[in-house]
């Protein structure tokens, strides 16, 4: 019998995303080709031309900061003229442009690129690591997003999985997939905190967890709060110590700052296991008048991180607060609570939280992991229908109608498992309306502005009657593709009008196409230069060879017994070889090889001293 | 001709020998005697070469005698580079206007390049001096009997060869060292003399086409030596051991960057120099016995 095809799950995150599957009825995370479980999000365009993905582009992020584009989730699936994109953009080395539909576009390596292409570049490279893993092709995945992500965002991310080839089986909340995960899908009913502290974001949610159903009652916290706030304060303190030593800012070279930041990374992270740690970076810099490079060496405790970065647990309580104030939750109601993220391993948050909720939160080994876990438990699910811990696919957000005095009107409440349908009677509110305005909202806010719309349409031609005595129907339909129809038909009439919503990611079904084309030409043309390289390498360990035969065969007397002919036809053909190496025709180069190999075996040929075959 | 041309290679050697090429600046001395075998200049430059010890050949195990590392350059520094007895105090000595050390027979030892600037009392520091845009001359040898040169007293803007101006002749004679190098396979040296030459003569297709045939060409070289690509270097010293390395900080960078995972590829990606500067740094840490080919 054929193997099952694998099904991975994936945790798309900020600053790390991380792929997972179940094996032998076990999660596992599978590790990257560097050996690592954790990818971080980061894509750029090296100066040489090259495509970077994951750890390597994250390493020259400081050298190369126009064109290294990290943290691609803060922008994914929002409006350009939205607040949180203009905001982000003060804070963003890399260029990003409008979009035509009012989306955006972040330019790279001269091209304007969406969100989800750049989202897509990490997704394949998981999807790389994964078929490197099984040694087979993988195509099915879950993917993770935040509960507060809307239809556009999860839109977007559904996206990028088809931009990288992988057909989204479902996307699910991160804060469900890190409960799945510890198994509370079958032995917790009740209330639970999930707080999911990053590399770049804090999220806080409280599940509703009723016979495997996961509702998310609140959700909050700071998209620019994590692991990355920590790592900058040490970077602090190393540059305010070396400034004071030799009077020179760090900052200002940008190796010499690259360096700090793997440093202190490396630090923070060492220090949740030991109390102590030495940042030990020689040769950080030269001194501007010339002279011996200077070496920073630095020891750092845990007590003085802690204390650099006290404000920064303060922030997590204060927003873990807010989140369950919002979401009207006391603290000592919750059931679990659950500490995800790779920052939950530090001592000073677990102390924080323990603080805080006064009990003692679950936290597994590999806090970092549990999410993409999740996903790739619930992956595995959806192929084993027998399976208990099916999620089903809801409405994350409710969807509603705007209604005179600028409020909503909710006709389907988020959480809602789809397929389904709802209808509501509307009335006129102005005496003799001929006309009605339907305004699809998305949102939990009361007020309609506060809301994403995701469409309009007119209903014309009303009767006319003083206001209330027109009657109309609203009807809202979603399918099991997640589709929105939404219909309003007048009910003495019968005039009707109808719009449908699909939610977008900003792009077109045909740039969409377009973008897969590219990404299946990239890929190609990918492989072909692999070859090119391969062939390269072939090519010169073959010419050092033929060169070293023909300079032993020069000094023998009577060249070593070869045939006259030989020496010179090997010239040629490393000559040949030479010009076919500069450039790019990867059967000439493979011909010249063949060529370098019948030269080889010629000149070595005769037995020494000449003496012939 | 031949005695000029001899003594232009010679420039063009002293120029490679202070950008730290010692190998390229005795290929070009070796080449001058060829062409002039009676040039005591180009046999003084090749003997100091040959009795000075092989930098190449240092362990990098071995702890150097001085505590402080010395000056932060992957370079040989100029002390560090072979240096003819009968030029002790080479640039230093002279541009201070001290002269050099007499001679037995009464002649005065072979003039070397003078920077004229360092005449007038400037800090001896060649390095810095050359950093600077400073318009340097390159003079005959003139054997002297009395004490002093007296080119100086000749216009600016004109040597006494060929009364072209010197900027114009400077290029040429860089052209030249850069051609003749090229010819005897020396493209790190031609390489530096035409980095040279662009400073002088930014637009120059001359200058371009001879720097990109001969980077192109270095750059092979460079790459045939890393091996394959894809394979991963290792750091054989310990951290310990490494502090005490004569390196700059982009060499430093470099290094700090080989951690076991990434491949030479990977380095020329991340490095955030160019592929060629990546490649010599990497070349002389191998060299060196810093990191292992992988």
């Amino acid at each position: 019998m054929a193997e099952p095809e694998p099904l991975i799950g994936i945790d798309l995150g900020t600053t790390n995303s991380i792929v997972a599957t179940v094996q032998d009825g076990q999660p596992v995370v599978i590790k990257n080709r560097t050996g690592q479980g954790l990818t971080p999000s980061v894509v750029a365009m090296a100066k040489n031309g090259k495509r970077l993905v994951g750890s390597i582009a994250k390493r020259q992020a400081i050298t190369n900061p126009q064109e290294t584009v990290y943290a691609a989730k803060r922008l994914i699936g929002r409006k350009f003229s939205s607040h949180e994109v203009q905001d982000s953009l003060r804070a963003l080395s890399y260029e990003v442009v409008a979009g035509q539909h009012d989306d955006l576009r972040i330019r790279m390596g001269g091209k304007d690129l969406s969100v989800p292409e750049i989202s897509a570049m990490i997704l394949q490279e998981l999807k790389a690591d994964a078929e490197a893993h099984f040694g087979r092709p993988v195509s099915k995945a879950v993917i993770t997003v935040p509960a507060y992500f809307n239809d556009a965002q999860r839109q977007a991310t559904k996206d990028a999985g088809r931009i990288a080839g992988l057909d989204v089986l479902r996307i699910i909340n991160e804060p469900t997939a890190a409960a799945l995960a510890y198994g509370f899908g079958r032995t917790v009913n009740g209330r639970v905190a999930v707080l999911d502290l990053g590399g770049g974001t804090f999220d806080v949610s409280v599940l509703d967890i009723s016979q495997g159903v996961f509702d998310v009652v609140g959700t909050g916290g700071d998209t620019y709060l994590g692991g990355e706030d920590w790592d900058n304060r040490i970077i602090e303190w190393l540059v305010f110590g070396f400034a004071k030593e030799h009077g020179i800012d760090l900052r200002k070279d940008r190796m010499a700052l690259q360096r700090l930041k793997d440093a202190a990374e490396k630090a923070k992270v060492e220090l949740s296991s030991v109390r102590e740690t030495g940042l030990n970076l020689p040769f950080i810099c030269t001194p501007p008048g010339g002279g011996a490079a200077l070496h920073l060496q630095a020891t750092l405790s845990r007590d003085k991180l802690d204390d650099l970065t006290s404000d920064l647990a303060e922030r997590v309580v204060g927003l873990t607060t807010e989140v369950l104030g919002e979401a009207g939750v006391r603290a000592s109601e919750l059931k679990e609570v659950i500490l995800v993220g790779g920052m939950s391993r530090m001592p000073k948050i677990v102390e924080a939280v323990r603080g805080y909720f006064r009990r003692e939160p679950c936290k597994g080994v590999h806090p970092d992991e549990v999410v993409a876990l999740g996903a790739a438990i619930q992956a595995h699910a959806l192929v084993q229908p027998e399976h208990e811990l099916l999620l089903l696919d809801v409405t994350p957000q409710s969807l509603g109608v705007a209604i005179a005095g600028g409020s909503v009107r909710r006709l389907i409440p988020k959480n809602t498992t789809v397929p389904t349908s709802a209808t509501e009677v509307f009335a006129t509110s102005k005496d003799f309306q001929r006309v009605v305005k339907i305004m699809v909202l998305q949102g939990e806010h009361d007020l309609a502005h506060q809301n994403e719309l995701l469409g309009e349409f007119v209903l014309t031609g009303l009767r006319e009657a003083p206001r209330g005595q027109v009657e109309i129907d609203v009807t809202f339909d979603i399918n099991a593709e997640g589709i929105v129809s939404v219909h309003a038909k007048d009910r003495e009439t019968g005039l009707r009008q109808s719009i449908t919503v699909t939610a977008s990611s900003g792009l077109t079904e045909e740039e969409l196409q377009r973008i897969m084309d590219e990404q299946r030409g990239y890929l190609i043309a990918a492989r072909a230069s692999e070859e090119l390289k391969t062939r390269r390498v072939e090519l010169d360990s073959l010419a050092r060879d033929v060169v070293d035969a023909l300079t032993r065969a020069r000094l023998l007397p009577g060249g070593g017994g070869l045939a006259p002919d030989v020496m010179p036809r090997a010239e040629q053909v490393l000559e040949h070889a030479r010009a076919v190496r500069a450039g790019e025709d990867v059967a000439a180069l493979g011909r010249a090889c063949e060529l370098l190999t019948g030269c080889l075996a010629q000149l070595k040929g005769p037995a020494p001293g000449g003496t012939g075959r | 001709m031949s005695s000029q041309r001899a003594n232009q290679l010679i420039e063009a050697g002293l120029w490679l020998r202070l950008s730290g090429d010692a190998q390229g600046a005795q290929r070009l001395f070796e080449r001058a005697l060829e062409l002039d075998s009676t040039n005591t200049r180009a046999r003084e430059y090749l003997a100091a070469a040959a009795g000075a010890p092989s930098r190449g050949a240092a362990t990098p195990f071995e702890r150097p005698p001085e505590l402080e590392p010395s000056l932060g350059r992957l370079a040989p520094t100029d002390a560090d580079l072979p240096v003819s007895p009968a030029l002790e105090g080479d640039w230093g000595a002279w541009a201070e206007g001290q002269g050099g050390p007499s001679e037995a027979g009464g002649k005065s030892p072979p003039a070397p390049v003078v920077l004229r600037e360092a005449l007038d009392g400037a800090p001896a520091d060649v390095l810095e001096l050359l950093a600077r845009d400073v318009v340097i001359e390159f003079d005959e040898p003139v054997i002297q009997t009395k004490g002093d040169t007296d080119e100086y007293g000749i216009p600016e803007g004109h040597t006494q060869e060929f009364g072209l101006p010197v900027a114009e002749s400077e290029l040429d004679l860089l052209l030249r060292g850069a051609e003749d190098l090229l010819e005897l396979d020396d493209h790190s040296g031609a390489v530096d003399l035409l980095f040279k030459a662009k400073g002088l003569a930014p637009s120059d297709i001359r200058v371009e086409s001879l720097r990109a045939r001969s980077e192109r060409m270095l750059m092979a070289r460079l790459e045939s030596k890393l091996g394959d690509l894809g394979r991963v270097p290792a750091v054989r010293l310990q951290p310990d051991d490494i502090i005490w390395l004569n390196l700059d900080h982009r060499a430093g960078f470099v290094l700090a960057q080989i951690d076991g995972s990434v491949s030479y590829e990977d380095l020329f990606s991340l490095s955030g120099m160019t592929r060629l500067d990546t490649a010599r740094i990497l070349v002389q840490l191998i060299d060196e016995g810093v990191i292992s080919a992988g």
